[in-house]
């Protein structure tokens, strides 16, 4: 998760709601700095970022949503629609991650012990999707899945994966309508009036 | 008073919420009312939301005074004087509306600052009073429009103090109580506004008689009476009436309210509000009965009018003068929520996310409904997007300390959830799998839960530990008094 960027250019003493302007800009800007990543479906780290990114500008516009338009409403729901459908998707990629790790890892102790030891190290870095301990438990080759359970997983990982492009593409959809509509544009100007 | 011989007058006053008329035959300490009538237009919802008076709105305020003036002219009312309050006075377009009035109606409004609207109010509320053999030496007048709240304080039926805060029952409810009825968070959040809002007010006298008036409070009196069966001739109310109140607004939705209990559809809508605020008013004044009056600033309108003459508002306007030599403060004693310092907001804002996110932890421990990690989760972002904002003005060492606090928790409870979500969507799915894709995803069911095992016990072990008073402390005293930035004030900087 990249980190939030940090708020410059305040003036504690200045009224509230001129500073929450300048936080919800900087927020805005952390936003669209992911812009370029919405049509690769494979850049999952970046696409998490622009979920977070959402979500904090999100959170910007309830923190001080006494001080600001009452139209702000307007823009949390959109905000709250990329968040969620990002989210998801996020859902998905981890539980890909999660089925292929069982599906590929299963095989020798020695492949156990080296996914283990990079995926320890990945998550660490930020990179790995899936947290270390829960690989421990995925791969733990005491609880190996039967051929069968094998089978249901191939199954669900297929499933996964196509639900994984309807959701992306759900997403992508809704970005675009909101760049149609210039909606940057419509929250700098909500945060100007 | 012989009101046989008095002249009839009329005042009309075009609140945030409603537009009242008077028709009365006037003396200058007494009133013998003929008409009154009021109808909720709520024209503050509109400069609530766009900043401006909608068309919408402004066409059925201009059908009403035409109305209003049509029944003052029935009863031959001269002259028909008409006055505007907050809303109007906060609408960017103000001066057109003022203009298409006196176009299409024919009708002078008169756009009156906060200080004639806190002194004729006081005159209309209290004039009954001062008829009393023996009227209370002290008194306070609350007036609670839809967009501000009026406050005055008397010695002797001489204004000794005044306060005008832009909070009112239409406001309130147009930024927190949006649902109908509304939710038991959102009537959280609002009591936690009003509670740290009223707390910053500083009050130079706590009166011993409060009369309470505007359309919430009237309405409140009329609800009372008519779910609770207060006694007919009672116009009093106490907290435990109002918490009554609260109750029942936000059990039903506001059309059933306004069935059941004979209110206005619109008023029934924003009568939680009211009652929220006139209550934590009343907690903030240290009182538990308030009296009802149903008069206010267009009985006032008249009296002043017959009072003081044709200048009657430059009179009343006219702080000193008017309001006969009034103790006025310096410098506003509250700020709306936009001008006030960001430093101040942040405290405020700072300690409400650490109190709701505080509020969960026994809840989390009970694990017994996976929301309950949920709902802490989103309180604690809430905190973090707070932390985050207010970072440059908080003291660096203490930020880190107690931002490390919030990230492991939000870490630890991620985790916990994350898991859950993967559970709650693996089991949905679950019932429309064949036999074979269910053993798979059955299998990885039960890894899961193992995990979330394990995770749920990193969980009570972290929440068990946590110091709830420390950091509710810490988060205090984050930002130090004076700062100009990163927790140094100005005096840090000449050092």
């Amino acid at each position: 998760m990249a980190k939030a960027r940090p708020i410059t250019g305040l003036d504690p003493q200045a009224a509230t709601g001129k500073n929450a302007r300048i936080i919800a800009r900087i927020r805005l800007e952390e936003l669209f700095s992911w812009e370029s990543y919405v049509d690769n479906p494979y850049h999952i780290q970046e696409l998490h970022n622009l979920g977070i990114a959402s979500k904090r500008l999100r959170y910007t516009f309830e923190v001080f949503e006494n001080v600001l338009p009452v139209a702000s409403k307007d823009i949390v729901k959109e905000l709250v629609q990329i968040q969620d459908e990002l989210g998801v998707f996020h859902d998905t990629d981890v539980m890909i991650a999660s089925l292929r790790l069982c599906l590929g890892g299963q095989d020798s102790a020695s492949v156990f012990d080296s996914m283990q030891s990079d995926t320890s190290e990945q998550h660490r870095k930020g990179k790995s999707l899936v947290p270390p301990e829960l690989v421990a438990d995925l791969l733990d080759p005491a609880v190996a899945p039967s051929t069968e359970e094998r089978y249901g997983l191939e199954k669900y990982l297929q499933m996964q994966e196509q639900l994984r492009e309807k959701q992306y593409s759900a997403f992508r959809q809704h970005w675009y309508s909101l760049l149609a509509r210039d909606f940057r544009r419509e929250i700098l100007e909500l945060l100007e009036g | 008073m012989q009101h046989q011989f008095s002249p009839i007058r009329a005042a009309i006053d075009i609140g945030s919420n409603t537009i009242r008329l008077v028709v009365a035959r006037s003396a200058s300490s007494d009133l013998d009312i003929v008409v009154s009538k009021e109808e909720l237009v709520r024209i503050g919802e509109s400069v609530t939301a766009t900043g401006a008076i909608s068309q919408e709105k402004a066409e059925a305020a201009i059908a009403l005074l035409n109305q209003y003036k049509a029944l003052a002219d029935k009863h031959s009312a001269d002259p028909i004087f008409v006055v505007a309050t907050e809303a109007i006075r906060q609408a960017s377009n103000s001066a057109a509306f003022l203009e298409r009035v006196q176009r299409e109606t024919g009708l002078t409004v008169q756009l009156i600052s906060g200080t004639a609207e806190a002194a004729l109010t006081f005159y209309g509320a209290t004039y009954e009073v001062t008829r009393e053999p023996n009227p209370p030496a002290e008194i306070g007048v609350m007036d609670l429009g839809g967009g501000s709240l009026e406050l005055v304080t008397a010695k002797h039926m001489q204004i000794t103090w005044r306060t005008s805060i832009p909070i009112g029952s239409g406001w309130l409810h147009d930024r927190y109580l949006p649902s109908n009825p509304p939710t038991y968070d959102e009537v959280a959040v609002a009591e936690a506004f009003l509670q740290t809002y009223f707390q910053g007010m500083r009050l130079k006298q706590h009166p011993p008689v409060l009369i309470v008036t505007g359309g919430s409070a009237t309405s409140l009196l009329d609800l009372v009476h008519c779910a609770f069966k207060l006694e007919e001739h009672r116009n009093q109310l106490t907290q435990q009436d109002l918490i009554r109140c609260e109750g029942l607004l936000s059990s039903l939705p506001a059309e059933e309210i306004a069935q059941r209990y004979n209110q206005p559809p619109g008023r029934a809508r924003i009568l939680l509000a009211g009652a929220l605020i006139i209550r934590a008013a009343m907690s903030r004044l240290h009182m538990n009965e308030i009296h009802i009056s149903p008069h206010g600033i267009r009985e006032g309108v008249l009296l002043a009018f017959e009072r003081y003459g044709d200048h009657w508002l430059e009179i009343v306007s006219q702080s000193g003068a008017a309001l006969n030599h009034v103790q006025q403060s310096e410098a506003p004693l509250v700020l709306p929520p936009e001008e006030e310092p960001f430093v101040q907001t942040g405290r405020r804002l700072l300690l409400e996310r650490a109190k709701k996110m505080l509020e969960l932890p026994q809840e989390v421990l009970k694990h017994e409904d996976v929301e309950a990690v949920h709902r802490m989760r989103v309180a604690i972002r809430r905190l973090r997007a707070t932390l985050d904002a207010y970072e440059s003005c908080c003291d660096p060492s203490r930020f880190k300390k107690v931002y490390r606090q919030i990230k492991k928790a939000a870490d630890t409870l991620g985790a916990a959830r994350d898991t859950d979500v993967m559970l709650l969507n693996l089991r949905a799915q679950l019932e429309h799998m064949n036999d074979e894709e269910q053993a798979g995803v059955q299998w990885i069911i039960k890894r899961l839960e193992t995990f979330r095992e394990q995770k749920q016990q990193g969980l009570e072990s972290f929440l068990q530990t946590l110091d709830e008073d420390t950091l509710r402390k810490q988060i205090a005293s984050l930002i130090p008094e004076g700062v100009v930035s990163h927790g140094k004030s100005q005096t840090d900087y000449r050092a």
